[in-house]
């Protein structure tokens, strides 16, 4: 207990009565020690008032989510028989009685609507599309999407978007070309489901890149949404936008857009590698046999990976116009490039295999491995 | 005599005192900025939905490698562990490095693999590879397994590279719990940024303790035993903090060799792994940033704080040194190959930042750590020491060093929060305090040892054996590593 005490006494007088007297080095020491003690105390507090906090929350996540669960189960299982009004009729009053002020409460009650919206369409996407908007909560989401802060916004957006509230898409057309990448995507994403008249319409304004991330959310979204009228997205292949031409044309491929051809083969000479590769990807899948020339023109001055998705369309097209170019690449110093040759060849349904047989009797021991190795067909390529 | 030593005391105490100043001034600037990037990061993923990219045939190709060597008990159930991860448009390759056990024969069996003509494109240099394997069976199309001759794990690596077909590379350790959703994560980056992304890594975590279900984590626990459990609080501090705050500055040197996903060309096109070091990843790493450089090419290397692996810390005190030893030699051999970027403007961040970091405190804190210490000692027998002073200076690097991790353990509860048993918390908290005192003079005492059998000659990799999870459907991973 003395040692305690002097301790406690010792610790007292250098931070009172010594302090000044110490040099610089001592002085500047004590005082970091005495922060570090301070904040590790205080992070200590901070740590536990957080977790009571959280258990806190979590009870009452618990208990709303329990009625409102409960409420949005009563409601999937009502009668089919029942009218869209009837039944809004007999659970509204219900729901209007819950202190919908609580924040708890307000994020559950969205959350699982929008989770049931998800799930359930027919009556009970439209008994909870009314639902939501006789509560209010579809002004929530509006006045969400007029916030200053662009999470909350995001936030707004995707209510509105999962809901299908339609006239927020005047409100929303206005991020789709955003500096914040985030928001960008998450009102392009919702713009196409809730624009009437003109869901692309965001593509014509489109200053901003669409990252390929943010591609391949729209690319699920368009392809996905069975409701979407299709347009011919030729029309934007000659946007002065990269990012809007890579995404148009990985649409042109997906919907077999054989009408965009022209313009396709038009983008072999573009400036931007990614399009043109994109591009040759496209002839062969589309199989353009009208395109092999411009190809094979603009091969030898390719970078190895378009060199390689050429010789890839032209096995797909297969129309035998370059069937001598594909045999003098084996030859090349370059194995990559023999062997996606070598694939081309047996692309050929007809006679592919055969040829590359009969080349097996007249080629090098290193192209008899990469013949084998091609024709094998548990290996992909 | 005494006039010198009192002046030598003076300037002893003084330079320890301004040493401690910058290493903690430095580390509180990391602090700040892992801090400003993590927050960032948590509130641009709070509204990702990973789920398209799972499915989209958009999704960048990744080729899972993983090296097995000796791995026969746990062989089977890592690989169906891989082969179930969440991701469209993947394969896996195990590189069997010349098993001396029957890990082969395992693999062999129990997935049916056969023998394909597969002609390897040997774009750089590893061992021979004595035949690649397919399966018969459909379900496991996504498996190619290439047994080779023995090299090593760097060698294992290679081979695998040249096997792979995809344009991303994810290296793993084989015996590691992968995250389900780990490859999505980590490829996002390769279609978010600006620049090109020639590397992603995340954070790895400590299996001890962890239950385990079918090769997947279901429960995490703080390890039972305190080894681990200091590791534990030792991988959150290196991750949540420092690697976020070098992420920040785009000046990371390392991807964990545990997990990394590369861009295949770039790793190519800089040789590959090399033989040579027993520290490749973080040689490759800072190998493909001066390339990068060199070629005068935008680049990031980015770190993700998502937790995305598991893997069993040593529990034994000499295993763990034999790991830290080795740490510490691979750090040596990287900065010493690559002495040229050290304040070379011309690589940037890397050379006047990065490789003077790690240089003054990766490599030689340790030493001057030590060679403090010693000085102390003799100071002390002969007198000549200010105890008041020392003992200040003590306690102020002693509750820097508490603060820190509790700062460490602060980042944690406001992210990920993986440890959500209260009992659990005060355990990493008490580590807290009980680390600088148990732990860190080990760590210290290592990397003097790796440091002298770096100059000695004796650069052996070290049995680093795991006990691993059993072939139970659940199990819990003990802290009990064998050799």
């Amino acid at each position: 207990m003395n040692f305690l005490e002097g301790l406690i006494n010792y610790i007292a007088e250098t931070y009172t009565d010594r302090l000044n007297y110490f040099p610089s080095n001592v002085k500047t020491s004590l005082l970091i020690i005495l922060f570090c003690v301070i904040a590790t105390l205080e992070m200590y507090i901070y740590i536990t008032f957080r977790r009571l906090s959280q258990a806190n929350e979590k009870r009452q996540l618990d208990k709303w989510n329990e009625h409102v669960s409960n409420m949005l189960a009563n409601l999937i299982i009502f009668d089919e028989a029942d009218k869209t009004e009837d039944i809004v009729a007999h659970f509204y009053p219900k729901m209007k009685k819950w202190p919908l002020r609580n924040k708890v409460l307000n994020k559950v009650l969205i959350s699982e609507i929008l989770t049931y919206h998800k799930s359930f369409t027919g009556q009970i996407g439209e008994v909870l599309s009314i639902l939501y908007r006789k509560l209010g909560l579809d002004k929530k989401s509006k006045k969400k999407i007029n916030s200053r802060n662009w999470e909350v916004k995001i936030e707004g957006i995707r209510e509105a978007n999962e809901m299908r509230i339609s006239e927020m898409a005047a409100e929303i057309i206005k991020y789709t070309d955003d500096e914040n990448a985030l928001l960008r995507m998450e009102s392009q994403a919702a713009y196409i489901n809730l624009s009437e008249n003109n869901p692309f319409h965001f593509l014509d304004r489109a200053q901003e890149r669409i990252l390929d991330w943010h591609q391949v959310v729209l690319f699920e979204i368009i392809t996905k949404n069975k409701a979407l009228k299709i347009p011919s997205f030729s029309q934007w292949l000659r946007s002065p936008n990269d990012t809007v031409v890579m995404l148009c044309l990985k649409l042109v491929e997906h919907f077999m857009q054989f009408e965009a051809a022209e313009e396709v083969e038009r983008l072999l000479k573009h400036h931007n590698p990614r399009i043109v590769k994109k591009s040759v990807e496209i002839i062969g899948k589309l199989e353009l046999a009208s395109a092999e020339t411009s190809m094979f023109e603009i091969y030898f001055d390719q970078p190895e990976d378009v060199k390689l998705e050429i010789l890839n369309s032209l096995g797909k097209i297969s129309s035998g116009s370059y069937e001598n170019f594909l045999m003098s690449r084996i030859y090349s110093g370059n194995v990559k490039i023999k062997k996606e040759a070598l694939y081309a060849i047996k692309r050929d349904q007809h006679q592919g295999e055969e040829k590359l047989r009969e080349l097996y009797q007249q080629t090098t021991v290193e192209n008899q491995a990469l013949i084998n190795h091609v024709l094998d067909s548990r290996i992909k390529p | 005599m005494d006039e010198f030593l009192a002046t030598f005391e003076t300037f002893f105490n003084n330079a320890v005192f301004y040493y401690a100043l910058f290493v903690m001034g430095s580390y509180v600037a990391l602090a700040l900025l892992s801090a400003v990037e993590m927050n960032g990061y948590m509130k641009k993923n709070s509204y990702v939905s990973y789920r398209e990219i799972l499915v989209s045939p958009l999704a960048p190709p990744v080729s899972i490698l993983a090296p097995a060597y000796n791995e026969e008990a746990t062989i089977v159930e890592n690989i169906r562990s891989l082969l179930s991860l969440h991701y469209g448009n993947y394969e896996v390759v195990i590189i069997n490095d010349g098993s001396k056990d029957n890990t082969f024969q395992k693999m062999f069996d129990f997935y049916h693999l056969e023998r394909v003509d597969f002609a390897v494109d040997y774009q750089i240099p590893c061992n021979e590879i004595r035949g690649v394997y397919k399966s018969k069976l459909p379900s496991f199309a996504k498996l190619t397994v290439v047994d080779k001759v023995n090299g090593g794990k760097s060698d294992a690596l290679n081979a695998g590279i040249n096997v792979s077909s995809k344009g991303l590379i994810l290296c793993i350790d084989v015996d590691c719990i992968v995250q389900e959703d780990a490859i999505l994560k980590l490829a996002k980056p390769y279609l978010e940024e600006k620049h090109m992304v020639i590397a992603t890594g995340g954070v790895v975590r400590i299996a001890n303790s962890c239950k385990v279900e079918d090769g997947k984590l279901v429960e995490v626990n703080m390890p039972r035993n305190i080894w681990p459990r200091f590791q534990v609080l030792e991988y959150i501090r290196a991750f949540l903090m420092g690697r976020m705050a070098w992420s920040r500055l785009n000046g990371l040197l390392i991807i964990s060799g545990a997990m990394g996903l590369f861009d295949k060309r770039t790793v190519i096109e800089v040789g590959g792994y090399d033989h040579s070091t027993v520290g490749e990843d973080m040689e490759l790493v800072v190998r493909m940033r001066r390339y990068m450089h060199e070629q005068d090419r935008r680049y990031a290397v980015v770190y993700i704080p998502d937790p995305l692996c598991w893997t069993e810390a040593p529990a034994d005190l000499q295993i763990l040194g034999r790991q830290r030893n080795r740490w510490t030699r691979g750090t040596i051999e990287t900065l010493l190959k690559h002495k040229d970027l050290f304040f070379n403007p011309r690589y940037g961040i890397l050379g006047m930042l990065s490789y003077p970091y790690w240089l003054f405190f990766e490599w030689l804190a340790p030493i001057i750590e030590f060679l403090g210490l010693s000085i102390f000692i003799i100071l002390a027998v002969t007198g000549h020491i200010n105890w008041e002073f020392s003992s200040i200076l003590i306690c102020m690097v002693y509750f820097f060093s508490v603060a820190l991790s509790t700062v460490a353990v602060l980042f944690e509860e406001m992210s990920y929060q993986q440890y959500t048993k209260g009992k659990d918390l005060v355990k990493l908290l008490i580590a807290a305090f009980l680390e600088p005192l148990l732990y860190h003079p080990l760590t210290v005492y290592w990397a003097i040892k790796g440091n002298i059998h770096k100059f000695t000659g004796k650069n052996t990799w070290g049995v680093m054996t795991r006990k691993g999870f059993s072939n139970t459907k659940t199990s819990e991973l003990t802290d009990q590593t064998t050799t």
